[in-house]
């Protein structure tokens, strides 16, 4: 048996990369249900978002900096997603192969992207320094202040999302876009510009989550290839049906990992999060808290 | 003096490529008047007016609205090459947009709209197409008026209404973006007879308050109460253009369109 405190301490550790890990899946589920297609480069995403929040970093000192590192980031990245559908999915949305094409332009987008990183910062680790230290104890166990921040900044800003799609003209109109885009076209809405809105939204929440990881973590220029590969899973283990959908999908996937980190080991993470995923896409395919439905 | 007409076809012509659906479509509808289409399922009726409503290019021929031409100008070109993205040199001929901020707003067949949306949040967003013009707010009472059933539903997502209500629904859709002409795609398709009834009574006063509508229905008798001019539509071309004074019976037009042996 283990104790209370390495219990909670596992438990504390989970929950905060399902924090990270629901920004993450959530802006990859936004597109996949908006424009349904899958961006291979919502990874580094989160990746040139952490680089372009520690540039900031570089010039900026303390907690000033860091805000104004976090807002820089998510305001560019939000452009830069924004710009890239009409480049990555644009020219090709006429085409019967849609999906397929978008696959090797994402793929291809992820690969410009993190070389340019690399030609960019080099290889080198970098790290964002947290703005807040400290701890506090309770049940003897110690958990870090800014894990907390982290975790409700993560779910404040996946409350904001939700609220802005479903209670404010625009949001709905991409809902909209989402859900039946002939019909919204009628409706005379420029589909074009809400589906570059979503990647752009979806972008913004790939750098904000980038940036927080980035200062949990070193930086460096695959750094985007573990949120891809979770963001993969979790969309996949709790489906799309809803908007909570891999919120709570991502949940389980952080507090999965943390305790196979600790009993089993870093390796054999990864292992036992794809042999979950593996195991719902069997029982369940359109995944833990999914109908058949793509909605947004 | 002839009054000049609302929306005129000049031989159009369309489909999906490589396959032609339409051909050859000579039409004036006039400012104050309403129209029907009558023809079998699958002879393009849909297809043409998805090219006139802007989400299919029109292959030839002109869409011309209010006197202002809606397509871009000329034929499509066929495609040259298997090879490139043609799709990134090929511009659209006509965009959803630009018709419907004419005031020409088409209301689709089967419409499922956005099963996860309410009611209210549909209605809500319905009006974006006309923004800043007057008269959202008159219509939002006049869409009250004929639907009062949407009322009742405000909170239901469209995925959970009756056929005949998310009919309703569109149609509303459709009034919000403040038409200057309304085209209906088979409204009453799948609907129970009193249904219908409520929908056609719906439709009868949307006529009677001077928009013009054009009307696709399967059902003669539904169509020739509410239209001044029938077109029959057989093979992708109009074959026949009947006044309402001469307005044939369903087994009339069925002799006329398939001969005798029907
Ligand atoms: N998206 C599509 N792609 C290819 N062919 C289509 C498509 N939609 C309809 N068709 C074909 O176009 C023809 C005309 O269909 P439609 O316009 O729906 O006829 P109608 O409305 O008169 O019943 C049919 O043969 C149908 O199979
Ligand atoms: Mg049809």
């Amino acid at each position: 048996m283990i104790s209370l405190d390495t219990f909670l301490f596992i438990l504390a550790s989970g929950v905060l990369l399902g924090g990270l890990y629901a920004l993450m899946a959530t802006g990859l589920a936004i597109v996949w249900t908006t424009l349904g297609v899958f961006n291979f480069a919502h990874g580094t995403f989160v990746a040139l978002g952490a680089y372009i929040a520690w540039q900031v970093t570089q010039s900026v000192n303390g907690g000033m900096g860091f805000l104004l590192a976090a807002a820089l980031s998510v305001i560019m990245m939000y452009g830069i997603g924004y710009l890239l559908h009409f480049v990555l999915i644009k020219p090709f949305e006429r085409n019967a192969n849609l999906v397929l094409l978008a696959v090797i332009t994402t793929l291809a987008a992820a690969s410009i992207i993190e070389n340019h990183i690399l030609i960019g910062w080099g290889p080198r680790d970098k790290q964002i320094v947290p703005p807040v230290s400290g701890a506090i104890s309770a049940f003897g166990a110690s958990i870090n202040i800014y894990d907390i921040v982290v975790l409700a900044v993560a779910l404040f800003s996946l409350l904001a999302m939700a609220l802005f799609l479903r209670r404010t003209s625009i949001g709905r109109a991409m809902r909209a876009a989402a859900q039946n885009r002939e019909v919204a076209e009628l409706m005379g809405l420029n589909v074009s510009r809400l589906y570059a809105m979503t990647i752009g939204l979806s972008a913004a929440t790939a750098a904000l989550a980038g940036v927080f990881a980035g200062s949990l973590r070193f930086i460096n220029p695959t750094f985007g290839t573990d949120p891809l590969m979770k963001a993969l899973i979790i969309v996949i283990l709790g489906g799309v049906a809803r908007f909570t959908s891999p919120i709570y999908a991502a949940f389980i996937v952080g507090i999965a990992e943390s305790v196979s980190v600790y009993f089993l080991g870093l390796y054999w993470a990864p292992a036992v999060l794809f042999a979950m995923m593996i195991t719902v896409l069997l029982i369940k395919p359109e995944g833990l808290f999914g109908h058949r439905s793509r909605t947004l | 003096m002839t009054e000049t007409p609302l929306l005129e076809l000049r031989g159009l012509g369309g489909g999906y490529p490589p396959i032609s659906v339409f051909r050859n479509i000579d039409l004036s509808v006039g400012m104050h008047e309403s129209v029907g289409f009558f023809g079998p399922n699958g002879h393009g009726k849909t297809t043409l007016l998805k090219t006139v409503a802007g989400l299919i290019d029109p292959w030839e021929g002109d869409i011309i609205f209010a006197g202002n031409r809606l397509n871009a100008e000329g034929r499509m070109r066929a495609r040259t090459s298997k090879n490139l993205n043609y799709d990134l040199f090929r511009k659209r001929r006509i965009r959803a947009e630009t018709v419907v901020n004419a005031g020409l707003i088409y209301v689709m067949q089967g419409n499922l709209l956005f099963p996860e949306m309410t009611v209210e949040e549909v209605l809500d967003i319905a009006p974006l197409a006309a923004k800043g013009r007057t008269g959202i707010t008159a219509m939002r009472q006049r869409v009250d008026d004929l639907f009062p059933r949407l009322q009742e539903r405000r909170g239901s997502k469209i995925r959970y209404l009756s056929g005949g209500e998310r009919q309703m629904v569109s149609i509303a859709v459709g009034l919000l973006a403040l038409p200057q002409m309304l085209i209906l795609d088979e409204p009453t398709l799948g609907l129970s007879p009193k249904l219908r009834i409520e929908l056609a009574q719906a439709i009868r006063k949307i006529r009677d308050s001077r928009v013009p509508l054009i009307i696709v229905d399967q059902n003669i008798e539904f169509l020739t109460g509410l239209v001044d001019r029938l077109f029959l539509f057989d093979h992708g071309s109009i074959t026949r253009e009947i006044d309402s004074g001469s307005m044939p019976k369903h087994a009339e037009i069925m002799t006329m369109m398939f001969g005798e042996a029907n």
